[in-house]
């Protein structure tokens, strides 16, 4: 046999079919490898979504451990339910108010970190520092700057907003806007950093030959800038949306849902019922949670592979 | 023209500063507070009329702030290595081997990450109680020590990397576990780094399970300290408030500095989990 280099798929096969051990080994090593995670995840992750699914059908007590079955009955309750689709509205209006604000504010941070002068650096750590806030701290932080003699309040006093100190978080015309800000505040960065690596793939040429034809730094944001992130804003979109269903911290340390349900999205909706021990109307509310993410996660795979095909044509 | 480049700078500058006072100021808002003694308004002024540690003193002292610390301390530290370690090693053959059932587990895996907590927290919490977690570290870590998002997230990086030097291993001799330790293993550092970071900031910061699971403060975190702490929202509570929040807040901040790098490249890696 020559001791030319080896090509490779035939090296495979020999050491496939040499012995018949080396066989068995080739299908069982694979295990062993994924043997622990298997465990972990099957026990604590597989076994309780498949419980969830099983509950949503019955009229299941936890303490006791037990239900009957009772059919779609749970989901015929929340859907009669007004505070259910209250908080699918205010789980939408949360959307619609942060989805604009996560959109345009971190492409504003972006382009201003993305230039070419002194200290640039030191503000993109100063803009990220939020996003390495424990939820809970960033909660607490904005509570406090939301109180009726803190400095929010103070601030809309002074722009002739409100006429005497009010706190945004109490009032339940203002109580979702406000604590959506806090979402947005935590999420700056990180944003900024997407659009930042977004940024950071348009050929520089490009902005060289509009200088010479004499656009304006504006006109070369909104002619340039703005089309080649495309993607990136598509990204930054439906992750807003796939995170925003879930939004729980910011909501349970700073109002708890209220006031009078005013900040009760769907998470906090399951939570409250679980909280009540009504785990089966709460599997069952999860279960619409689900598909709504799992709608949102097939809306991303759908637009980031057409994006892909773009980029091959 | 000169003049005009100028001025287009000091209006960067200013409205970067802008941006740093509502992303930073915060924070400083919040330090001062902690920093004020107990006879001092909290609203009279931001800044502290005479800088004092007794908030943390107390923090330490009476609210036992330094067990939830060590609590979640130990949470983290269980967490990182065997998160890193048993995901790095079950991306590997979803990575690089044909084995029969290598499509359905990894479209398991993948479709759990899109699974929200809130559906399953109920049974998850029913079975902790079972297992006799409720009130353990081990119950409190039991979400991160394998996850479908460090999987994948390994498994991208395994994907990566140039076959050759694998291949060249298996002809000397190597067994695959070797090929997995010896050769692909110091390839995906950065990524080992990467999940690193994204398990320390999930256990560090995670509320709704160890809410759920932790009933007895001697197993509180941090977070769930600071949110029995923050029941009592009056002004009188604000000072300790935040410099609980503080000592929350200071080993992220710390983790952030030293690994910044890790981070940025991180925050794109994450994009596509979803």
């Amino acid at each position: 046999m020559s001791r030319e280099p080896v090509v490779l798929p035939n090296a495979k096969v020999k050491v496939g079919t040499q012995k018949k051990s080396r066989l068995s080994m080739r299908h069982v090593a694979p295990w062993f490898f994924l043997i622990p995670s298997l465990l972990i995840l099957g026990t604590f992750l597989i076994i309780p979504i498949l419980e969830a699914f099983q509950w949503s059908l019955l009229d299941y007590k936890i303490i006791a451990g037990t239900g009957e079955f009772v059919g779609l009955s749970n989901f015929k309750e929340i859907f009669t339910d007004a505070n259910f689709w209250l908080a699918l509205l205010n789980t939408f209006i949360f959307l619609i108010i942060v989805l604009p604000l996560n959109v345009f504010l971190p492409m504003i941070l972006a382009v201003l970190v993305n230039q070419k002068i002194r200290g640039v650096s030191t503000f993109r750590i100063l803009y990220y520092l939020p996003v390495v806030t424990p939820m809970v701290v960033a909660a607490l932080m904005w509570k406090m700057l939301y109180s009726q003699s803190g400095i929010i309040s103070g601030i809309l006093v002074k722009l002739g907003l409100f006429d005497s100190p009010t706190n945004l978080l109490i009032q339940s015309s203002t109580a979702l806007f406000a604590v959506s800000m806090i979402t947005v505040w935590k999420g700056l960065g990180y944003y900024m950093i997407i659009y930042l690596a977004g940024l950071q793939s348009i050929p520089k040429d490009v902005y060289e030959s509009a200088s010479i034809d004499g656009a304006s730094v504006f006109q070369q944001f909104r002619n340039i800038t703005i089309p080649m992130l495309a993607p990136s804003v598509t990204l930054v979109s439906v992750m807003t949306i796939i995170a925003g269903m879930k939004v729980f911290e910011e909501i349970a340390l700073t109002t708890g849902g209220g006031p009078s349900g005013a900040t009760t999205t769907l998470v906090m909706y399951i939570y409250k019922k679980f909280m009540n021990l009504d785990v089966s109307i709460a599997s069952a509310a999860g279960i619409v949670l689900l598909v709504l993410a799992i709608g949102a996660s097939l809306l991303q795979m759908k637009l980031t592979s057409s994006r892909e095909d773009d980029l091959r044509a | 023209m000169k003049s005009k480049q100028f001025n287009q700078r000091m209006w960067l500058y200013t409205l970067m500063i802008f941006i740093t006072i509502i992303t930073v100021g915060p924070f400083l808002i919040t330090l001062f507070m902690s920093l004020k003694a107990a006879n001092e308004g909290i609203y009279s002024s931001i800044l502290p009329a005479s800088p004092t540690l007794e908030n943390f003193v107390t923090a330490f002292d009476k609210a036992n702030f330094g067990m939830y610390f060590l609590n979640t301390l130990v949470v983290t530290v269980i967490a990182i290595p065997l998160n890193l370690l048993f995901c790095s090693l079950a991306a590997y053959p979803l990575a690089r081997m044909d084995f029969r059932g290598r499509s359905v587990v990894l479209a398991v895996i993948i479709s759990t990450m899109m699974v929200p907590f809130q559906l399953y927290m109920a049974p998850l919490f029913q079975l902790a109680g079972s297992l006799g977690l409720q009130n353990t570290h081990i119950g409190l870590v039991v979400m991160q020590v394998s996850t479908a998002f460090g999987i994948f997230l390994m498994r991208q990086a395994f994907l990566r990397i140039p076959k050759e030097l694998e291949e060249s291993a298996y002809l000397d001799g190597a067994n695959k576990f070797k090929v997995w330790y010896l050769v692909a293993l110091p390839l995906v550092k950065p990524t080992l780094v990467t999940l690193a970071i994204f398990t320390f900031m999930g256990t560090w910061g995670d509320y709704l399970w160890p809410l759920l699971n932790s009933t007895e403060s001697s197993m509180y975190t941090l977070s769930i300290g600071l949110a029995q702490l923050s029941q009592n929202f009056d002004g009188s509570n604000l000072k300790l408030i935040s410099a609980a929040s503080i000592l929350t807040t200071i080993p992220t901040l710390l983790i952030f500095i030293w690994l910044q790098k890790y981070f940025i490249s991180g925050a794109t890696d994450g994009a596509v989990k979803g």
